[in-house]
């Protein structure tokens, strides 16, 4: 019965879909767009919620349950397990689609109606294109007769709490991502007499976007840090490169909508990022969903699925493109900037993020090229990006540093300098302290630390500079990227690695701890069974400072493995141990980490979300007090 | 200078997307990792024998005539999946099967093959999974196709099923 509801309202919803694509593009009277939109919010809810419910309460004649869930699953489980499947996260996403299309529609008002109806069309259009590769390719309302006894579980290492909220946050970002599609598109539609601020209505779409898209990123580098157990956070894995291209020409598209906004420069350029963003998404949606490469991320391999979304992607490319260059005339100006401004800073900015998106796409898409031509297959991997994309960020981050305390139009180079003198000089004391304190130097870790003290120092600067009104949430989005970087380099230049065959009651000394393997033990959990390793960490003055208790665990269900690593974080450092094969005879292969400053990742990571969130709010309001 | 720059980055846009429909209709298995061993020699080893009393010594097996190499080991159950597909292989007689027990308890082993039959003409011991390094294998079972010459020709990871065991089998009569 449920189900059915569902099915109806997907279809329901696809019939809005359409609708709202006919009276927007005919420029109809509002009360028709009302109703489409409010029929394609309700029917898309209606249908996300049948199959959450179908979910809860393991109905198993619905095939996309039976082959996802099992009655044993925890409940937390059972309803993040519904987008933790192709199918049932298509509906995420249709839900989130038409959620953010509600809220354009919110914005309807008489004096810019044609603009927003052309928004709108465009997000139906959007909308009809994924409703339809659902319906068609993947409809999570089939059932199966007769209905079965029991599910066939879950992929274990889907079942996290980090993973159960990364769907939603990662959704947004790119369905925020069409948004400003829809709006670039819409502008350059715009007749040429015809004065809407386009950039206020974009901006906030791309905001939420950006800031919901780091911190889905996040979250997922998170689950793979812990869940994966190789001490990582981030394996440049193409399904990870696939958040991550939309990503950087989000934050470029966020700074040069800043420059649209003072200076009415870079406007067609600010479209061109808009209409790129989006369909990088839409590629990194392919790349997932239709099994032509291989990751922990993607989903059952259907070529039929790939070959839609790759008629789906040409069609919006090659329309949007084709707008482009027909009518992003009027866009273009001449304006030049002085290197140093902070016009000037920011386009340096851009060109060097959009430099690091072509440069991962090339590494991303590298094997399927050559594979397609040589029939060869080869892997991409960190050593590429390393010599590549760190060369790149670097000047990048040292721009950033200083580019808002220049002033816009020109700034002269001796007033930059008294300006930045006092972070100059804290920048080198604290990377002088910080290598006081770690005693090993190289290259890459004295830049890290000097990027992520040149970021942290000029942003606490710009705090106590009271008579400037400097934004708070950029400097709180900046202060939490000086963060990020100062993890990133802790951990990737200081961590400490080894890996040991142990028995009962040996120990290991790892930089100043003494970890001792004290016993193993056999335990029980919902829907796995589990052997726990307990480790005993003493400091150096023999003090136990903490329990470590990494399981190898086994689902029978499913019949898979999966280890759970045991991590004791602090401000400085982890300690992160993997418990891996053995026996009571010959010991076990126990991993172990030490990797510094790990934290600030994640705290730089939601110190960036705060920021965009207070940053969602401004240019929401913005966008109120003119419409 | 913009139409260029547009068109060009156009074309691009286009190739990506006929390069990915490429792939997509080919058909091909992206889980699936060629050998960096293809058409290379075996690898040389030594190894005690499961169930001959002389050392098993590569130079000697390899190089004669058509070999099927299989990686196996008792606690791996896809290897008891995939092996009703070694026996058939076994008794057509098309071809001579050297079995590689992986990180094996050799009792256990024994009483493995008696109960299930031995489609093996040899059995090296790979005690420590020190072999199976050298030819590259990530999780067993493994299964390579060398021909007389003793150049391996083809590799498959994962347990046989139906259709690896007809591609074997066209692959036999093609090196033939």
């Amino acid at each position: 019965m449920v189900p059915s509801l569902g099915n109806f309202s997907l279809w329901l919803s696809l019939f809005f879909a359409f609708f709202q694509f006919f009276v927007t593009q005919k420029n109809s009277k509002l009360k028709f767009i009302t109703i489409a939109t409010i029929g394609l919010l309700v029917s898309s809810i209606i249908s996300f919620f049948s199959l959450m419910y179908a979910h809860i309460v393991s109905d198993f004649s619905v095939l996309n349950v039976f082959q996802n869930s099992h009655t044993t699953k925890p409940m937390l489980y059972k309803i993040s397990g519904m987008w933790g499947n192709h199918e049932g996260s298509m509906l995420l996403w249709i839900l989130v689609l038409t959620i953010f299309n509600y809220f354009i529609f919110k914005f309807y008002k008489k004096n810019n109606s044609k603009f927003v109806s052309k928004i709108l069309e465009t997000q139906a259009f959007i909308a009809i294109g994924f409703i339809l590769f659902t319906i068609i390719t993947s409809n999570p309302f089939e059932r199966i007769i007769p209905a079965q006894e029991n599910g066939l579980g879950f992929n274990p290492i889907l079942q996290d709490p980090a993973l159960a909220i990364h769907p939603p946050l990662l959704y947004i970002g790119y369905v925020g991502l069409s948004a400003a599609f829809s709006t670039g598109v819409a502008a350059l539609k715009l007749n040429d007499n015809e004065k809407i601020p386009w950039h206020i209505y974009m901006k906030p779409f791309v905001i939420t976007a950006w800031t919901f898209l780091t911190i889905g990123i996040a979250l997922g580098s998170i689950w793979a840090y812990y869940e994966l157990g190789w001490g990582g956070w981030w394996f440049w894995d193409p399904v990870e490169n696939a958040s991550f291209m939309p990503w950087l020409l989000a934050t470029a598209l966020l700074h040069s909508l800043i420059i649209v906004e003072r200076k009415k420069s870079l406007q067609a350029w600010a479209l061109l990022l808009s209409i790129l963003a989006f369909l990088l998404s839409v590629i990194g949606t392919f790349l997932v969903r239709s099994g032509i490469l291989t990751s922990v991320h993607t989903f059952a391999l259907d070529p039929s699925r790939g070959i839609y979304i790759l008629l789906f992607t040409a069609v919006l490319g090659i329309y949007a493109l084709m707008l482009f260059w027909t009518k992003s005339q009027k866009y273009f100006d001449n304006n030049y900037f002085a290197f140093f401004s902070k016009e000037g800073s920011i386009l340096v900015n851009n060109v060097l993020m959009v430099v690091v998106c072509a440069t991962v796409f090339l590494g991303t898409i590298y094997p399927l090229l050559i594979e397609a031509l040589t029939s060869n297959k080869i892997s991409v991997g960190e050593p590429f990006y390393n010599s590549t994309v760190i060369p790149i960020i670097v000047p990048a981050i040292l721009v950033m540093g200083v580019g808002p305390l220049l002033s816009w139009t020109k700034e002269d180079k001796l007033k930059i300098f008294k300006k930045i003198f006092p972070s100059i000089l804290f920048t080198g004391i604290m990377t002088i302290l910080i290598f006081l304190f770690y005693q090993s130097y190289s290259a890459i870790g004295i830049m890290g630390i000097i990027l992520a003290f040149w970021i942290i120092s000029n942003n606490l600067l710009m705090i106590f500079k009271k008579n400037r009104n400097y934004s708070t949430s950029m400097i709180i989005s900046h202060l939490g990227v000086g963060l990020l970087i100062l993890g990133i380099t802790g951990s990737s230049v200081w961590q400490i690695e080894k890996i040991t065959k142990m028995q009962i009651d040996d120990q290991i000394k790892i930089e100043k701890y003494t970890i001792v393997f004290e016993k193993i033990d056999e335990i029980k959990g919902a829907n796995y069974v589990a052997l726990q390793g307990n480790f005993l960490v003493y400091d150096e003055e023999k003090n136990v400072i903490t329990k470590l208790k990494p399981q190898n665990r086994f689902y029978p269900i499913t019949n898979n493995f999966t280890t759970e690593a045991s991590i004791h974080t602090n401000l400085l450092r982890d300690l992160y141990i993997v418990l891996g094969d053995g026996n009571l005879k010959d010991g076990w292969v126990v991993k172990f980490y030490y990797n510094p400053l790990v934290v600030w990742i994640w705290i730089g990571a939601l110190v960036i979300f705060f920021g965009g969130i207070i940053s969602i709010n401004n240019n929401l309001n913005k966008l109120r007090t003119l419409t | 200078m913009k139409k260029k720059i547009f068109i060009v980055s156009f074309i691009f846009f286009i190739l990506i997307l006929l390069v990915f429909f490429y792939l997509l209709i080919i058909e091909r298995n992206p889980t699936e990792l060629p050998s960096n061993l293809l058409n290379k020699n075996v690898p040389k080893f030594e190894a005690d024998s499961l169930i001959k009393k002389e050392k098993f010594i590569s130079s000697e097996e390899f190089g004669n005539e058509i070999v099927l190499v299989n990686f196996f080991a008792t606690w791996c159950r896809p290897c008891l999946e995939e092996h009703n597909y070694i026996k058939r292989f076994s008794n057509e007689e098309k071809i001579r099967i050297i079995g590689i027990n992986y990180k094996d308890n050799k009792k256990a082993a024994i009483n493995w093959l008696s109960k299930l039959g031995n489609p093996y003409s040899n059995i090296p011991i790979d005690k420590d999974g020190r072999v199976a390094i050298d030819w590259g294998v990530y999780g067993i079972p493994e299964t390579f196709v060398i021909n007389s010459k003793g150049i391996i020709k083809y590799r498959h990871i994962g347990p046989i099923t139906e259709k690896v065991y007809k591609k074997i089998n066209l692959l036999i009569e093609k090196i033939e």
